[in-house]
């Protein structure tokens, strides 16, 4: 309603050039905290200017989003540090202001100017960005904020093979752990995007990281007793197997005696979902054409067993391919 | 009183909350008092939080085992509760994982829910301006949660709590969608289902007036038309038609339309229209006798309008003349004539409080994971444990768990290897017609099966003998309902009678295509609903059947592993 009574209306580069300026106020003046009468207002004066950018990317209940005014207000927002900025300061923002804050940066992600994609070149030239996004799973207040535009970023090819090969990714294993529930999911659904967005660099990932990253997926995360963990873990392991791009990892995946032993004691796990996520990847181990002879004894042995046990193995819903499945599992089997 | 003050009285956009208490994220810091509620697949306790001085707490045990739910939507809840503050909506304290339960501890409401109070106090309804009071705290939360671009999805006065002192909080965001977020499951790509925001920027103005999505949510009385066809898409005028039905229910005692069964109500609602003297024509003559303000029937009226763009947003609904005469004394009124006129929390609740699955009462650390695990158990007989010692290995195959040196080494359990025998025993007890369990343990289930029948006056048995048939009966109903809508469906005469024009009548035919498809859903979802509670109830009686033998013998075969 204000805006009506102004003389003239703020550009969106006007509002992105307040909001860095606010953010430089509040970055350089973090010290004084509380009580402070021209800070609070500055705060105050912050969350309307972002709030804008908000409309501006989203558009509002009446009107759509104008592509022109997107363009400036992209332009704007990286020919300076304004993502740097908010990123650093986010955590001394309140709550709703953060919330638009994310949502902003989640937007100027698929931004384009002149079909280049701003956003990624910005954060390929600044990828220490990441490293700061990465450790808000430490500080359970920023944490949600900052891992969804930490899975905003990720989109960018580049920014992914950035994350999967620096030693972070060694430190979602403990993120997914956590007890906090909501965080630990979602570092869990970052760490998902990553090992299933970029089928390419996902393969070249875990082929060059083959040892280290199955020997920590395996006995920090399938063999986990956290149920959730265990559950989700078991089912992104058969989500990067059973994708065609990933299938010299399959491989050699179920040609380890070891991997079958884990699997082959979650298919007897307490719960009925993990055991049949287990069954997706147990059945890779079944149909494998050229068993190693250690993995063909474990099934021998077993055999009378494992027999039973998929006969009596069954699904609430009625499902054609996981009969099919099985059928061909129970088959494979009973051939050894 | 204890409830809602540690949650602190924030207000839009406040960081009071980074100031709050942390509370703990272990089951061990808190003591479970008494169940205060339960659904299909999660109960609400009283819980007090020891570590913080005993604070009391609600905390809601979601059985992630029996959630049909899978773990992003679960997680998209406990997110959108994380980062919601307003004083009228609850938020949780905190969530984490005890066993495959999910607890998400909240403030303690207790007054409890206003589909709790009408049914403990006020059948037909409350004084109208309790109803302003109750409705006025609702549409500021609509107000915050729709500024956030959020949808409830899910009004209704069972998800409308109160405090002691009156104060409203909008409870559950089960169903609630962001639309700023991809729609979950219905999105094609499975990958997009963690994206944040909608993809293209042009669309995402447009799903702010009209978001499409095209699942299946809430709660058939409320459900707005729109919703119900869900393939027409939704907003969060949706929201605003579920208000209005809850106006109706907060009035009347009971939502419109709810003498018919859900989904019959749900056909109503698609082939004719809701109007506000529908609702009132049909309820109880006592309620007929009530008279409301015309400010009332007006405010719930503009929010029923079958067009969804015609209804008013929750904030011009504010300013409705309806509660311009709320004042804070109102509260009082409510308190004193309400609040104070109904059952404690504890005491509505205390005679459901034996239903719980879990033997163990209140106090047990994972609720009911005995019975849920018990359903999985019941139709598949666990191995006992592989064999990877490869020096056994030109051994012949052993079905027996290896010697207890040797089981060190081996990385599985072998915890329940007598539950199986029960377990199958009961599929022999309750589903006569179902396959036999395995040799090896046919023997034994025999014997106990002698044992059982020794046994059969327990008392406690009926439970099976209610609740089965009784759900058995929906089924039946449910599948009834789809035959008649198919007839109606090959008939071709929908509705009859109605000058609808040829587009009217296709679309209405749509509708109820898709209507028959959710139909088809249900009960398949409840067929499930009543196997998993015949499994639960035999294993119900199971317990009690292997108490009596503990009183009463103590034989060898009874080696039960608990």
């Amino acid at each position: 309603m204000k805006g009506l009574f102004k003389s003239k209306p703020r550009t969106p580069a006007d509002v992105v050039r307040q909001t860095r300026e606010l953010l430089i106020f509040l970055d350089l003046h973090s010290g004084s905290r509380g009580g402070d009468a021209k800070r609070e207002e500055k705060m105050a004066e912050l969350s309307k200017n972002i709030r804008e950018l908000k409309s501006i990317l989203y558009g509002n209940g009446e009107s759509e989003p104008v592509t022109e005014a997107c363009v400036q207000l992209t332009q704007e927002f990286f020919r300076e540090n304004t993502l740097r900025l908010l990123i650093i300061c986010l955590p001394k923002l309140n709550l709703e202001t953060r919330k638009d804050a994310t949502q902003v940066v989640a937007n100027l992600q698929r931004q384009q100017v002149s079909s280049k994609i701003v956003a990624s070149e910005y954060l390929e030239a600044n990828k220490d960005l990441l490293d700061t996004l990465i450790s808000g799973y430490e500080n359970m207040d920023i944490a949600l904020h900052y891992g969804s535009m930490l899975r905003e970023c990720i989109r960018h090819q580049s920014i992914a093979r950035y994350v999967l090969e620096s030693d972070h990714m060694k430190k979602f294993f403990d993120y997914i752990q956590l007890p906090n529930f909501d965080i630990a999911s979602d570092a869990s659904a970052t760490f998902k995007e990553l090992l299933t967005r970029h089928k390419a660099t996902v393969a070249e990932f875990l082929s060059k990281n083959y040892d280290w990253f199955f020997s920590e997926f395996n006995s920090r995360l399938l063999s986990s007793t956290n149920y959730i963990t265990k559950r989700q873990a078991i089912k992104l392991l058969g989500d990067m197997l059973l994708d065609r791009s990933n299938s010299a990892v399959m491989m050699r995946y179920v040609s380890s005696k070891d991997n079958l032993m884990i699997l082959m004691n979650l298919l007897r796990d307490s719960s009925k979902n993990i055991q049949i996520e287990a069954f997706h990847v147990f059945k890779l181990f079944a149909a494998n054409k050229n068993k190693p002879t250690e993995v063909i004894n474990i099934l021998v042995t077993n055999r009378s067993k494992l027999l039973r046990f998929f006969a009596g193995f069954k699904i609430d819903k009625e499902d054609e391919q996981f009969e099919a499945d099985k059928e061909q599992v129970i088959k494979e089997i009973s051939a050894l | 009183m204890a409830a809602g003050a540690a949650d602190g009285a924030g207000s839009v956009g406040g960081d009071h909350h980074h100031h709050q208490a942390r509370y703990p994220l272990d089951a061990a810091s808190y003591r479970l008092l008494c169940k205060i509620g339960s659904g299909v697949s999660a109960v609400v306790y009283k819980a007090v939080c020891l570590p913080l001085g005993s604070a009391v707490v609600a905390i809601k045990a979601i059985d992630l085992e029996r959630s049909r739910a899978n773990l992003d939507e679960v997680w998209r809840e406990a997110k959108a509760m994380a980062l919601l503050s307003h004083r009228n909506v609850l938020r949780a304290h905190c969530s984490f994982t005890v066993g495959s339960h999910l607890w998400v501890v909240m403030p303690f409401m207790a007054a409890g829910s206003m589909h709790s109070i009408l049914s403990h106090g006020f059948p037909d309804g409350l004084p109208e301006q309790c109803i302003a009071v109750v409705l006025r705290d609702t549409l500021r939360a609509l107000c915050y949660l729709h500024e956030q671009g959020r949808i409830h999805r899910d009004i209704k006065a069972g998800n409308i709590l109160v405090d002691t002192d009156g104060l409203v909080k909008l409870a559950d965001f089960g169903v609630s969608a962001s639309i700023y977020e991809t729609a979950p499951a219905t999105s094609s790509s499975s990958l997009s289902a963690f994206s944040g925001p909608i993809h293209a920027p042009s669309s995402s103005a447009a799903a702010l007036s009209s978001s499409c999505f095209s699942d299946m949510a809430g709660t058939p009385y409320w459900m707005a038309p729109e919703v119900i066809h869900s393939h027409v898409g939704y907003g969060i005028k949706a929201d605003i038609w579920s208000f209005g039905i809850t106006a109706l229910e907060l009035a009347h005692g009971r939502p419109p339309l709810s003498h018919l069964p859900p989904s019959k109500s749900m056909l109503m609602r698609i082939t004719s229209r809701v109007r506000l003297e529908d609702a009132t024509a049909e309820s109880s003559s006592s309620a007929r006798k009530k008279k409301f303000s015309k400010a009332f029937k007006d405010m719930v009226s503009s929010c029923l309008c079958q067009e969804p763009a015609k209804r008013p947003s929750a904030e011009k609904l504010l300013r409705h003349p309806f509660f311009k005469g709320c004042r804070s004394r109102d509260y009082d009124y409510l308190v004193r004539n309400v609040l104070d006129a109904v059952p404690s929390v504890e005491e509505r609740c205390r005679d459901s409080t034996q239903l719980c699955g879990c033997a163990r009462g209140a106090r047990c650390v994972s609720p009911c994971r005995h019975a849920s695990s018990s359903s999985n158990v019941a139709k598949n007989r666990r191995i006992s444990g592989w064999n990877f010692n490869e020096e056994s290995f030109e051994l012949d195959p052993t079905d027996k768990p290896p010697p207890p040196e040797q089981q060190s080494c081996f990385l599985f359990h072998h915890d329940n290897d007598d539950d199986d025998h029960n377990m199958l025993e009961h599929e022999q007890e309750t589903n006569p017609t179902g396959g036999h369990g395995d040799d090896d343990s046919s023997g034994s289930a025999r014997r106990r099966q002698g044992d059982n029948t020794d046994n059969g006056q327990d008392g406690k048995d009926g439970l099976s003998d209610v609740a089965v048939p009784h759900l058995v009966t929906i089924l039946g109903s449910l599948e009834m309902q789809k035959d008649m809508v198919m007839q109606v469906l090959e008939g071709g005469g929908v509705g009859g009678g109605e000058t609808a024009g040829r587009d009217q009548e296709r679309e209405r035919e749509e509708m109820l295509v898709g209507y028959v498809r959710q139909l088809e859903k249900r009960v398949q979802a409840l067929s499930t609903e009543v196997e998993e509670e015949m499994a639960r109830n035999a294993h119900l009686q199971e317990l009690l059947h292997e108490r009596a033998c503990e009183n009463h013998t103590d034989s060898s075969h009874t080696s039960g592993s608990r």
